[in-house]
């Protein structure tokens, strides 16, 4: 089995195994924990209206921009790139296409009832490297900045690198970098998705899910006494 | 429990100086105190099983979704006038997060077979107790900053009850809150000297002020700092009533709104101290409790209140500023105007956490001062520095007074004549930091100023 | 009798210099060389004594031998494959039996270190039943053969990486030459079946220079396989442009667009199809409308459906992500039931 093989194979399996696995148990071992009913008399009885909070939180007040402006642009441009490579890369959806016709027997456009998107490679190309350009910049930015020095542990630096790996060997694969045999480089890009996939549950890149719990229970008990989102 | 020093200060407690102006002990320059004389590892062992008591899903959510962003330090007073990174909220909750990780998360399982996350050590609940009590003032500004939703503050208050247990909290906050449950008030306003000072009050004002009535319609409490430093509020208190005719009464089994229990993190006594007031206002049939000028009270008794009861409280819980502006809105309180400009500080626990953020607003758009908003105002002003037991808490002053200079900038820049609170911590934090800097403005109560202004009948 | 040489051979044959001249400048050009080496070649073939070839077929499918040999008419490529010594290859032999099994020992024994032997098939390990040339089995008959070989040529893929016979779950146990021969030179020439001029490249390049071609690490001449497919397919621009046939009858495969979401396996195929062509120079699968199936790659049978695109992986399936949801549940569940546990027994203490 050559190393293209491995990875799409029993690697993949594998990753994707622990990530169902590990994802699930993260959120269900937190949220089927105990839970208090609040038995003050709300302000205002539509707590989740404080729903909002999830799409309110996603850009700080005027009074904090100031001092977190680098950080949210930079956020924003490496989640952007990321996300929009990740799902709109016609090589990604062919992947996505096809996990989906696993599953349910049918493929994606009878799955979700519209054909799925593609954008052209120039875009994705473009914005791949801004997203690239982004995380360096935070890494930079955690390394020298006092606060992100103090406060960041291996997950912080290791979550980067699996966030960074697929970025950089997904761009290498698709511009066949000089030298590099094409289906190494696939590899490559596979092994280190997989890595991320295998990482994701346990690190922090969990806030992919966690997010919109956290602001969501924020904004509802806050709505609830009325208080400021 | 006696009290001690920890290492490497070891020191004799030393008597409280209750004559002061305002709680004090002499030395406060050491690091850390210690409560109670147990094994460091029993300390450790009791701050872990008092934090995972206190855990549950909402918690548990935070703690799982902070990314390191650091974003929160731009919202903190502490960092923003030291920029010191230590002072960063999230960093202050960092043993706990360590300790959630080990001993209640999901993979605690993991992370304890392979000490993946080392146990908390007394070293370093003793190294945080500092960032915890001295430069957290619970405000709650942070909890709007974070990206991820994550409200800092609350795991702050949970946080202090593990540290409690632990027997590691300033000394201070220990004493007041000792004091609290033993006398009834954490700074010498027992029972008695409530009373007496209800009836000097009551001559030298001329205001009748009842007390122990057995049915009213209204039960008021007032916070031990207006008792013994802000009388003027007490009698404020006992006009506003009598001038809108409500049937309501003081009751010295339930007087005392503040509450150090919630401070310092001692849940027994917070229960305690909030019982006492429940329990006043069921036995007078109470329909409604009016709160005192005082933040943290509020969070106590409105938001906490119901949950140490047990089942929803019988009455209504209002803050002062709250019921007042109720009376505006109803047409009731008639205001004198007040030709001045005026700006407002918002206590946190009432405003930015309490909800209560138009309430203090609208009486002073009745008292028809020309309000001059701070910026940044309103859920994101800036703390007075003194919240959350901080200002109670005297080796903290140094630090302290560097965030009052972010208060005096904010206030100058406004230009108003007159600055205006509802809260009567943040109003002894501002009093002392005017002291200290020999400023020249005065922050006013809100509620003087209404008693101060009220139109009366001619009749 | 002294065997005639190549260009003694040829002009016997009818061949014209001018023919000639061509067919060594194109080669030059195929093998990578200046064209100014083309009259070096041409001078050396003329010069060249024929070499002994001894050509093994074990489990295969004679699709090698055919694309060699009947692809289509008379070239200059079947004249030079003709211009070696043929000595045995019993499908193509006129003799059988004793007399072919004969002439192989013969030529074995004549040409002793200096024959060539190419190999088409692979080769059986588990039963030796599986596979006999007049009673003698592949394996036997390899060894004996490569000991006196100064070269081997494994012809396809079959002989060159396994193939089909060596496809999961490979029941006869069939391997590549190269795992059986270890001390001998062996250029793998891929593909199922191989471009005819790449093994007679390979065979002017051994005449000619006397040495075997530059190899890559799978052990194919790097002239020829040195390139994906993909890397020089006509379709490429669509695949810039993200321009992709979605079925085999829609509008973008009428217009010629990339056929990677149709499983096409130009990127990983390194092969010379895109450039040489098939049929004389006429076509090749991707311009004939259907996609690459890496038929030249080791294990290329095993490597998906060949209509799956190769972005996708070999995930799992519904299965495997239910266990995995059922596991995952399970854990959470009783991770939060421990917490609950130890809330309850701090509170109880």
């Amino acid at each position: 089995m050559d190393l293209l093989e491995f990875a799409r194979g029993p690697a993949l399996q594998w990753s994707v195994s622990i990530f169902i696995v590990g994802v699930l148990w993260r959120l269900l071992g937190v949220f089927l924990l105990r839970s208090k009913k609040d038995l003050s008399e709300p302000r205002n009885p539509a707590a989740w209206k404080g729903l909002r909070l999830i799409a309110l939180r996603s850009w700080p007040r005027r009074e904090f921009l100031e001092g977190t402006a680098f950080g949210e642009v930079m956020g924003y441009a490496f989640h952007v790139g990321f996300l929009v490579s990740l799902f709109f890369f016609a090589p990604h959806v062919l992947f996505f296409a096809d996990v989906a016709r696993g599953l349910s027997g049918t493929d994606l456009q009878g799955l979700i009832g519209f054909r799925w998107p593609t954008l052209p490679n120039g875009i994705i190309t473009l914005l791949s490297a801004i997203s690239v350009a982004a995380l360096l910049a935070v890494l930079v930015h955690r390394l020298v900045n006092p606060v992100k020095r103090l406060i960041s542990n291996f997950d912080d630096y290791f979550s980067w690198f699996v966030t960074f790996a697929p970025l950089v060997t997904g761009m290498a694969a698709f511009a066949h970098l000089a030298g590099w045999p094409y289906e190494r480089l696939l590899a490559y890009h596979l092994l280190s998705v997989e890595l991320l996939l295998v990482w994701f549950p346990f690190g922090k890149l969990m806030h992919a899910f966690t997010i919109f719990a956290a602001r969501g229970t924020t904004g509802m008990i806050f709505e609830r006494r009325g208080a400021s989102l | 429990m006696t009290a001690s020093t920890g290492q490497p200060h070891t020191r004799k407690p030393e008597p409280l100086e209750f004559d002061k102006p305002r709680v004090s002990i002499a030395t406060p320059e050491y690091r850390y105190d210690m409560q109670g004389e147990m094994p460091e590892a029993e300390r450790v062992e009791r701050a872990m099983k008092s934090f995972v008591k206190d855990f549950g899903r909402t918690a548990a959510i935070y703690m799982e979704s902070c990314i390191h962003c650091g974003m929160c330090a731009e919202a903190c007073h502490f960092y923003e006038v030291t920029k010191d990174p230590k002072y960063t909220p999230i960093w202050k909750l960092e043993p706990f997060k360590q300790a959630y990780k080990r001993e209640y998360g999901p993979f605690a399982v993991i992370y304890r077979a392979l000490n993946l996350k080392q146990k908390v050590t007394v070293e370093r609940l003793q190294e945080w107790q500092q960032l915890i009590y001295d430069s957290c003032t619970v405000c709650g500004r942070c909890s709007l900053m974070c990206p991820m939703g994550i409200d800092i503050a609350a795991l702050v208050s949970q946080a202090r009850h593990g540290m409690y247990a632990a027997g590691l909290i300033p000394h201070e906050l220990w004493s007041v809150t000792e004091r609290a449950r033993l006398e009834g008030s954490p700074l010498g306003a027992t029972p008695k000297v409530f009373k007496d000072r209800l009836e000097w009050l009551s001559d030298d004002h001329e205001v009748e002020i009842p007390l122990d009535e057995p049915d009213a319609d209204v039960l008021c409490a007032m916070s031990s700092i207006e008792i013994m430093k802000y009388p003027d509020s007490v009698v404020a208190t006992a006009r506003i009533m009598n001038h809108l005719g409500v049937s309501w009464t003081f009751r010295l089994d339930g007087y005392e709104a503040t509450n150090f229990g919630l401070l310092s993190g001692n849940a027994a006594a917070q229960k305690l101290l909030t019982m006492k007031i429940v329990d006043a206002a069921v036995a007078c049939g109470a329909k409604t409790v009016i709160l005192p000028e005082c933040g943290h009270a509020y969070t106590a008794l409105r938001w906490m209140g119901a949950n140490m009861y047990g089942q929803p409280l019988p009455f209504r819980v209002m803050h002062i500023a709250e019921f007042l502006a109720e009376q505006v809105r109803e047409g009731k309180l008639r205001l004198k105007k007040v030709a001045k400009s005026a700006t407002f500080h918002d206590p946190c626990q009432v405003v930015r956490r309490g909800g209560a953020i138009e309430a203090p607003r609208e009486v002073l758009k009745a008292l028809g001062v020309e309000l001059h908003e701070m910026y940044p105002t309103k859920g994101t002003n800036w703390c007075c520095g003194g919240g959350g037991g901080v200002v109670a808490n005297h080796r903290a002053d140094e630090l302290r007074y560097k965030t009052f200079k972010l208060k005096m900038e904010q206030i100058e820049a406004t230009g108003a004549e007159l600055p205006v609170t509802t809260c009567a911590n943040c109003r002894q934090t501002f009093d002392d930091g005017q002291a200290h800097f020999k400023w020249d403005r005065k922050m006013h109560s809100l509620l003087e100023l209404v008693a101060d202004n009220l139109i009366e009948d001619e009749s | 009798m002294s065997a005639p040489s190549v260009g003694e051979f040829l002009r016997s044959r009818g061949v014209t210099r001018r023919d000639f001249m061509s067919f060594c400048a194109s080669t030059a050009t195929l093998l990578g060389l200046p064209p100014s080496l083309a009259a070096r070649i041409a001078t050396a073939l003329e010069q060249a004594r024929r070499p002994s070839v001894i050509w093994l077929p074990f489990q295969e499918c004679t699709g090698c031998t055919e694309s060699i040999t009947r692809a289509h008419g008379a070239t200059l490529e079947q004249l030079i494959f003709d211009a070696i010594s043929l000595d045995y290859q019993h499908t193509l032999q006129a003799a059988a039996g004793d007399a072919a099994e004969h002439a192989r020992a013969q030529a074995m024994k004549d040409n002793h270190g200096r024959y060539l032997l190419i190999v088409d098939g692979s080769i059986p390990t588990g039963n030796a039943g599986y596979s006999t040339i007049a009673g003698h089995d592949n394996l036997t008959m390899l060894k004996e053969a490569a000991e006196g070989a100064a070269a081997i040529i494994a012809l396809g893929t079959c002989a060159a990486y396994g193939g089909i016979p060596g496809a999961a779950p490979n029941p006869t146990g069939a391997v590549p030459v190269g795992e059986i021969v270890k001390d001998k030179p062996i250029v793998n020439v891929p593909g199922c079946p191989p471009i005819p001029v790449v093994i007679t490249g390979v065979l002017v390049q051994y005449l000619t220079f006397g040495k075997l071609p530059e190899l890559d690490a799978l052990g194919r001449p790097r002239a020829f396989y040195g390139q994906t497919i993909h890397d020089r397919c006509y379709r490429r621009p669509f695949y810039e442009r993200g321009q992709f046939a979605e079925t085999f009858d829609d509008e973008g495969a009428r217009r010629g667009w990339c056929l990677y979401k149709l499983g096409c396996r130009g990127p990983t195929t390194y092969n010379a199809c895109a450039t040489v062509k098939w049929n004389n120079g006429t076509s090749f699968p991707i311009e004939a409308g259907h996609g690459c199936i890496g038929c030249s790659e080791p294990g290329f049978w095993d490597k998906g459906g060949l209509y799956q695109p190769l972005s996708t992986g070999r995930w799992g399936d519904a299965r495997t992500v239910g266990t995995a949801v059922g596991v995952g549940a399970a854990l959470g569940i009783a991770s939060a039931a421990l917490a609950r546990k130890r809330q309850r027994d701090a509170e109880g203490g």
